[in-house]
């Protein structure tokens, strides 16, 4: 059996974002994996090298450029990659993307397939279930821990205030994790070198048929009700007119203060 | 338009979630009335729900029974709202954008092919069907999107919708349980605290918590000079303890530490919802992002738009020197 991570390619967190129609302006914007996969890979990772995986595969759906999110994997110590081709556009209904993620993994005796618990741009936090429910896989979300004991798969999953739920899951499950899980390893300049010769599988997927899928409206910034007051000025001029502010605004005095 | 709306409720140790009335009151409004809302609360057996159908305040409690629903489940409570979907004849399925909803959400929509609308914070129906505002690239932008058809899955924001006040259901069933225990691939083993941290947060009057943005660990000493000058102490977003920058017990946030000082300074921080949930009670914000877009200023009180490694030892310095 093998351990599968599906993997997304996201804009980078730190570009200027822009709303443009129903979506962002991706002119210009540089790309890099969804920060909640690095830690679906490393779980793989980790899989494998406890003796529960053969091999470790990463799956993405995306466009020809994604493929670069797979590269890192592989350099990560991924064995094999598995890139679906399709529009970026078509990656806005989830149910289409789960669809055509569920194919590949049923074709690659998974154990365990890890996902992250949301995307950073669309933020559904639901792919790896839909891709579950669609295989009957089991499926646990929010996972901060993951361990085979007595043969069984234990999760761990974050509740609400504080509190973890401990279940187990019949193979294969998909797991959904949660940042911190782990640590992701970086990539080696060897792992780097020797990503170039690991396979990388393409498909092209069909384009969705239409109709029948998440549509997006609009996209906009949030109206805000009481908004901070913004300080003008040079940075020395803001940092000079802060101090007194926080002192009304908080009531406090600082240390040093003349009482 | 009126159409029957299905929410899946929640207990807790005090009966039934705050997460739950706030559902019911999104479903009371979707479907024209609390008399369209049916509510699903799976049960190992029946006689646990006692009491209960007297503050659930929907048109009718659907009881789903059976010894595979005693413990919740992904794929137990997933069966036990699509068996109530049916029974209910629901155009749609709301849920709590929480763990509970993550796991049992996508299953749900799984088997009805098609997808959720998730983080959803405001719903209504359109000629073409639902229209679901929700939230993207963590916080920073708000979607409309149009739900792919009918049955409809939602999850849906904590807060987003006030909680409807408790009272009786017009009408219970039971229905049994469509999964036995054998069925389930999932196994609740138990429930446990997470280990308590040993630096106490919520005692202090003064937060400098530190995020992302600050770049490296290398970088934090900024932060806690700054916290020295105000007498505070040092938190953190997620994303920097996550990233092993600082402990885990300075974790500020929906699964960190609830803060409620004078003042908070938020630094290089974006402000992501399950960040605010955990500093929303200081008395007074400050922002320091070098986007002006970042949703931590919709938090804040007063803001500088600036370059943090920059600003804060400006703000230290400034700090001192006004003594
Ligand atoms: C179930 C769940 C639970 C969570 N629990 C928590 C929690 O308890 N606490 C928590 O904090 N998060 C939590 N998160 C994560 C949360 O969604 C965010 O990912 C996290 O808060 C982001 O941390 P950040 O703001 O430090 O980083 P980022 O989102 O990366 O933001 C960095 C910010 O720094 C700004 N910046 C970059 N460089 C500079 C610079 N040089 N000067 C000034 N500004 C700069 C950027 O504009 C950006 O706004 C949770 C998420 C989930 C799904
Ligand atoms: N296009 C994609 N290709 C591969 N995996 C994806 C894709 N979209 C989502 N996923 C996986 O599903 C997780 C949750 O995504 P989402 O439901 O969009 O928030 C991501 O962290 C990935 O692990």
């Amino acid at each position: 059996m093998n351990a599968v991570a599906l993997v997304k390619q996201v804009p980078d967190r730190n570009s200027a974002f822009r709303p443009a129609g129903d979506w962002i302006d991706e002119s210009s914007l540089g790309y890099g994996i969804n920060d909640y996969d690095r830690y679906a890979v490393e779980a793989a990772l980790a899989l494998k090298e406890a003796g529960h995986a053969a091999e470790t595969v990463a799956v993405t759906a995306g466009p020809a450029d994604a493929g670069q999110v797979l590269r890192s994997c592989l350099a990560m110590g991924v064995d094999r990659g598995v890139h679906l081709i399709t529009d970026r556009a078509h990656l806005a209904d989830p149910f289409f993307v789960a669809r055509a993620l569920a194919d590949a993994v049923s074709g690659l005796d998974a154990g365990v397939v890890t996902a992250g618990l949301l995307a950073e741009d669309s933020g559904h936090g639901q792919v790896g279930g839909l891709v579950a429910g669609l295989l009957r896989y089991s499926f646990a979300s929010a996972a901060t821990g993951l361990h085979f004991r007595d043969g069984r798969l234990e999760v761990h999953r974050e509740l609400e205030g504080g509190r973890i739920a401990v279940v187990e899951l019949r193979l294969p499950a998909v797991v959904a994790v949660q940042t911190g899980i782990n640590t992701p390893r970086y990539a080696s300049l060897r792992g780097i070198m020797a990503s170039r010769r690991k396979p990388v599988e393409r498909v092209e997927l069909a384009a969705p048929a239409d109709g029948g899928e998440l549509r997006r409206l609009t996209l906009g910034r949030p109206e805000r009700g009481a908004s901070a007051e913004i300080l003008p000025g040079s940075p020395q001029e803001a940092a000079a007119a802060l101090v007194p502010r926080m002192r009304t605004g908080a009531g406090i005095s600082f240390p040093g203060d003349a009482p | 338009m009126s159409r029957r709306v299905l929410i899946l409720a929640e207990r807790s140790e005090n009966g039934i979630t705050d997460a739950s009335y706030e559902l019911l009151e999104a479903a009371s409004r979707l479907a024209g009335g609390p008399d369209g809302v049916s509510a699903v609360l799976p049960v190992g057996d029946a006689s646990e729900a006692e009491g209960l159908r007297e503050v659930l305040s929907a048109g009718e409690l659907l009881l789903v029974e059976g010894p595979a629903l005693a413990a919740p489940t992904a794929d137990g409570f997933a069966a036990a709202v699509l068996h109530a979907r049916e029974a209910s004849g629901a155009e749609c399925v709301l849920l709590p954008h929480d763990p509970v909803g993550w796991d049992v959400a996508p299953l749900v929509a799984a088997r009805l092919s098609t997808a959720a609308a998730t983080a959803v914070s405001a719903l209504s129906w359109r000629e073409d069907g639902l229209v679901a505002r929700r939230s993207a690239f963590l916080g920073k932008f708000v979607q409309e999107v149009a739900a792919p058809g009918l049955p409809a899955v939602v999850t849906v924001e904590r807060g987003a919708f006030p909680a409807r006040e408790p009272g009786p259901a017009l009408s219970v069933r039971i229905l049994p349980s469509p999964v036995g225990p054998d069925d389930l691939r999932s196994r609740l083993v138990e429930i446990r605290d997470s280990a308590a941290g040993g630096v106490d947060l919520t005692a202090a009057d003064v937060v400098v918590a530190a995020g992302r943005g600050l770049g490296g660990p290398e970088n934090l000493d900024i932060v806690r000079e700054l916290a020295a000058a105000l007498g505070g102490v040092v938190g953190a977003s997620r994303a920097v303890t996550d990233a092993g920058w600082l402990p885990h017990e300075l974790q500020i946030g929906s699964s960190g530490a609830t803060v409620s000082p004078k003042l908070y300074v938020a630094c290089a921080i974006s402000g992501a919802i399950q960040h605010l949930v955990g500093m929303r009670g200081s008395r007074f914000v400050v922002a320091i992002n070098k986007d002006p877009d970042a949703p931590i200023f919709g938090a804040a009180d007063v803001g500088i738009v600036g370059d943090a490694l920059e600003v804060i030892p400006l703000v230290t310095e400034a700090v001192r020197s006004s003594r």
